[in-house]
């Protein structure tokens, strides 16, 4: 039997029926409805265990609590993108005021793809709903250490960019290798910033890989990691390219695979991410991962074409799985001991030269990002960012992030900064966005005008 | 003409309507034998009238909601064809039930084949068990009955005497539990049903009434005779939509308003949002029973003028049970009645009396009569009030699966509070003043379920699906399903096709309904794209015959001030 709770898992499914990237994009209307029609014939929202919400729209400020707009919030957002984010804020304040056992945000548009930088929409996201949800967490119910585990199949780039430097987030993703799918990143050596080392932790598996090898790995590395870093909350970003059936990924993980991992790995909040097997998983695997948040028994839940003992790994592929395992467990536990690589500190900053392609929309964005090393607390960052949107027009802009736990020596230097670069005449835009105050400010240097929003 | 008759659980009510005035009311108590109570009734109410000149007689009842609730109807065994998806375990609706495998997926296709051999194996078991009632249940049965017409063709062959009902035929929608539980309880309820329907047919007889004879529906709508003997199941509820288009025929038009039915025991709420009374998003519930049954949004609070009072300590409890009338009208146990009566809201029953019921309460904790008084209807109109702003919460919070969904939703207060049914109406004023509305009892309320009986039109819908890849369709309320060509099929045809469907399917039931009156209340369209090309599109349309009253009431005759509250 399953264990017996008294509290219910929050579910909330916004399938945005009206919105789409485009009429024939794998991101349209169609890509939830088959689920729909599976979890409402099965009567998932009247059983007792499920409380079904109406999602909320995000506010401009909770978006730029977390990213940069270019040039502002309004510009980068549709309403669909404010209700799938607000969606996840709503279940996370739930769960976070004991309202809910747990909770799953069923919504599109995906999230993340998108960066701490946003000057267009990559990898089918403009907004990183979990990352917004994480900071609103963090900035209103004083949450202090969160983990998210990225099970898409695609590398979730957009949330390790913007908790690369973060102590207190760990982001943990396993994904098809990025030699041979989009976007492209997610190797091993990707660790996080000197100050959240092995915060970051990329798990690349070749195509092919099926149930056994995911749950080898879920047991040997991401549960004992999750057993030291012991965070305040869970995040799934629950992708389900993996699936066996999915058109862009080629993994072969089925609804089991997915409801196991759900079962053992118990987050908080799982919200949607990629998945794009319409017809053949998405109804499944949706309903497997409900069933398993809600503790409720799964075992019934089969696609057509799948039967136990389809998809057999190889003694060698379970092999490397153990290697990949035993290295990055090896990484974990060097984490805090590892001094940051001196060929990348100019004075007091950590730099690094970054090049971000944004696939949907053409924009080749190129980024300088520094952090300060700071003694008495994370450091703020201050990113410099080009982006050239092909018709050659573009236009500077600089980036001022204080984190959370700040010390004033550096949020007042974040904001001299942010003010001696108004004048000058190099950047377009600039922004301060001071999570410490739950502050943000941008400057428009054409027009002179500044705005500001406050949490 | 036209009259309505309530047959209620304590008062059968009746209205005669000529031209939207009221001639005449009646109000005599329900007899166990229907027939009697019928019979006074219409005979009150056509005292002096050709009956020749009647036009329309419509039946409100909450004999099936008593039936359930009693569980008072024959045993029904239970086909289902679940296929993959929820544990098996889970399916327990109270009565045998047998799992046969097979299945449909949601695009209507079969993804696991029926078993004849599992399923002669099934027959013969309950045929030695003497069953001969069956529901025959499949999961995405609406998207292709084959499987469930199946079973029904091998019951037919093998065991031609049995009753055999069809989920598709009487759960059209996405939701396998609930087509489950509707189905059942349709078959369940239909012999005592039959009970109710031989009562009206015999009073129709006897008093040589030709007018068309119909049945309220949970939904507000009405159905014919011989329609609801089908499917009764979609009568339940008819007593608190009675009520609530009674409301709607007396109050002003595009108003927003609670209707607060207070009885002895309960308080029904209803809404009526801009002039129409709001439907449930989700279908009936019955005890702990969902059903697909469509129905207004109403709720029953466990609070009535005779709700029994109790001290427990410093505090008053309300109890959701009636132990008799209340003391100042001779009954064994304090009740809100005799609050009333305490404070001057109400003159019923004996003041004396009431004051030693309040007194007995208070004595213990030093409280004068006045103060207990005072404290218990509090009590009551602060639950009351919590539960109707509850339900405007429930409706704004109402899932949305769009983007303009999300948006369009505004908050929506009421500005009327409008009391009706005969209890307590000395709380509708201080209901009103908690909401910060006006409070209204209108004229006839204690017979307003009968006036929305009376006023109440046969309504009837159908839902098409079409899938333009597959290239079939179906009409869900009809279990048909035909073949289309998918060149030559678009938005356009799919709503020609719904409206001339639901023209055919009045005509079955004698209702003339004319094209451009037809409304759209569902339509959703998706293209199939596979592989970055449109493979096909998928249609979703609901079309209903108009919603609504025949028109607003005016005071007439009949109207006697004694009567009223």
């Amino acid at each position: 039997m399953k264990k017996l709770k008294c509290k219910q898992t929050g579910l909330i499914f916004f399938p945005a029926f009206d919105w789409a990237i485009s009429p024939t994009h794998p991101e349209r209307e169609e890509r939830l409805l088959y689920t729909r029609d599976q979890i409402f014939e099965e009567g998932i929202m009247d059983l007792p265990q499920i409380l079904e919400f109406k999602p909320s729209l995000a506010t401009a400020h909770d978006i730029a609590r977390t990213h940069f707009c270019v040039p502002r919030v309004e510009d980068q957002t549709t309403e669909a993108h404010l209700i799938a984010a607000g969606a996840a804020i709503l279940l996370a304040d739930k769960v976070v005021t004991g309202q809910i056992e747990n909770g799953f945000a069923l919504v599109r548009p995906p999230g993340h793809h998108a960066m701490r930088v946003v000057h267009g929409n990559r990898g089918f996201c403009n907004i990183n709903n979990e990352a917004v949800m994480i900071e609103y967490l963090r900035s209103r119910h004083g949450i202090k250490r969160v983990a998210v585990i990225d099970t898409d199949a695609h590398h979730g780039d957009g949330t390790q960019n913007i908790f690369w430097h973060d102590p207190d987030v760990l982001f943990i993703s396993f994904h098809q290798d990025g030699r041979t799918l989009y976007p492209g990143t997610g190797f091993t050596y990707e660790l996080g910033g000197p100050r959240a080392l092995a915060r970051t932790i990329n798990i690349p598996l070749q195509p092919g890989t099926s149930d056994e090898s995911l749950l080898y790995l879920l047991d040997n590395l991401i549960l004992p990691i999750l057993a030291e870093f012991k965070p305040d909350f869970i995040v799934n970003s629950a992708g389900q390219d993996n699936h066996f059936t999915d058109p862009l990924g080629s993994m072969r993980i089925s609804a089991q695979g997915y409801a196991q991992l759900t079962e053992k790995l118990r987050p908080d909040l799982a919200v949607l991410e990629g998945g794009y097997a319409i017809e053949t998983a998405l109804p499944y695997v949706n309903m497997a991962i409900i069933l398993a948040l809600a503790g409720l028994d799964y075992t019934n839940v089969r696609e057509p074409d799948y039967w136990p003992g389809r998809f057999k790994e190889s003694p060698e592929r379970l092999g490397q799985v153990r290697k990949l395992v035993d290295q990055l467990l090896h990484y974990w536990q060097l984490r805090d001991q590892v001094p940051p690589d001196s060929r990348y500190i100019q004075g007091q900053f950590y730099e690094r030269d970054k090049r971000v392609f944004y696939d949907t929309d053409y924009i080749d964005e190129s980024q300088l990002e520094r952090l300060k090393l700071c003694d008495h607390c994370p450091g703020y960052l201050s990113i410099e960012s080009d982006a050239n949107h092909g018709s050659g027009k573009s236009g500077k802009v600089k980036c001022l992030s204080v984190p959370f736990a700040a010390c004033s020596k550096c949020r007042s230097e974040a904001a001299n900064t942010y003010h001696q670069s108004k004048h000058g005449g190099i950047y377009r835009y600039i922004y301060l966005q001071d999570k410490s105050t739950d502050t943000f400010f941008g400057y428009d240097a054409d027009s002179g005008k500044e705005w500001h929003s406050e949490g | 003409m036209n009259v309505g008759v309530d047959v209620g659980g304590t008062f059968t009510d009746a209205v005669l309507l000529e031209k939207n005035l009221v001639r005449a009311t009646a109000k005599v108590p329900t007899r166990r034998d229907l027939l009697v109570s019928v019979l006074e009734a219409i005979d009150t109410v056509l005292k002096d009238v050709d009956v020749k000149k009647l036009e329309r007689i419509v039946f409100s009842t909450t004999t099936i909601t008593n039936l359930i609730a009693e569980r008072k109807y024959k045993d029904v065994a239970l086909l289902l064809i679940p296929g993959p998806g929820l544990a098996h375990e889970s399916y327990n609706f109270g009565t045998k039930a047998y799992i046969l495998p097979g299945a449909i997926d949601y695009r209507g296709r079969e993804i696991i084949p029926l078993n004849d051999r599992d399923l002669e194996l099934a027959l013969a078991d309950l045929s030695r068990q003497g069953c001969s009632r069956v529901c025959v249940i499949g999961k995405f049965s609406p998207r292709n009955t084959s499987h469930e017409k199946h079973v029904a063709d091998m019951i037919q062959k093998k065991y031609p005497s049995w009753q055999v009902d069809l989920g598709s035929m009487i759960g059209g929608q996405l939701n396998f539990p609930r087509r489950v539980v509707t189905t059942y309880l349709t078959s369940a309820t239909r012999v005592p049903y039959h009970y109710f329907i031989e009562s009206i047919r015999q009073a129709m007889t006897k008093r040589e009434i030709n007018a068309d004879v119909f049945i309220l529906k949970a939904d507000g709508g009405t159905m014919s005779l011989e329609n609801a003997e089908e499917l009764p199941v979609e009568t339940i509820f008819s007593g608190p939509a009675a009520s609530t288009l009674g409301v709607q025929a007396l109050i002003p038009p595009g108003e927003t308003a609670v209707v607060v039915d207070i009885g002895g025991t309960t308080t029904d709420l209803a809404l009526i949002l801009s002039g129409q009374p709001l439907l449930s998003s989700k279908g009936a519930r019955l005890e702990n029973q969902l059903t697909q049954v469509r129905t207004l949004a109403v709720k029953s609070v466990p609070v009535g003028g005779d709700s029994a009072l109790e001290r427990a300590g410093k505090d008053f409890i309300v109890r959701s049970v009636r132990l008799g009338p209340a003391y100042c009208m001779g009954g064994p146990a304090p009740t809100p009645t005799d609050a009333l009566r305490v404070i001057g809201l109400t003159e019923l029953g004996d003041g004396v009396k009431a004051r030693e019921a309040m007194a007995g309460l208070g004595t213990p904790l030093n409280l004068s009569a006045t103060d207990v008084a005072k404290t218990v209807i509090k009590m009551v109109v602060d639950r009351i009030a919590s539960e109707v702003n509850r339900m405007f919460l429930d409706w704004e919070q109402e899932p949305a699966y769009l983007v303009w969904e999300v948006l369009q939703k505004k908050k929506v207060r009421p500005n009327l509070v409008v009391g009706v049914g005969g209890g307590a109406s000395g709380l509708i004023t201080q209901i009103a003043s908690r909401l910060r509305c006006e409070p209204v009892i209108p004229p006839y309320a204690p017979v307003a379920n009968a006036i929305g009986a009376a006023v109440a039109k046969p309504t009837m819908q159908i839902s098409l699906r079409a899938d333009t890849e597959q290239e079939y369709y179906i009409i869900q309320e009809e279990g048909l399903q035909g073949k289309l060509d998918r060149r030559h099929f678009d938005e356009k045809k799919a709503l020609e096709l719904a409206k001339e469907k639901l023209i055919q399917r009045a005509a079955k039931y004698g209702l003339d309904v004319e094209p451009e009156e037809i409304e759209i209340t569902h339509r959703e369209v998706f293209n199939m794209i596979r592989d970055w090309t449109t493979t096909g599109r998928l249609f979703d349309i609901t079309v209903q015959t108009p919603r609504g009253i025949t028109g607003k009431v005016l005071k007439g005759g009949g109207y006697d001030e004694k009567t009223q509250m």
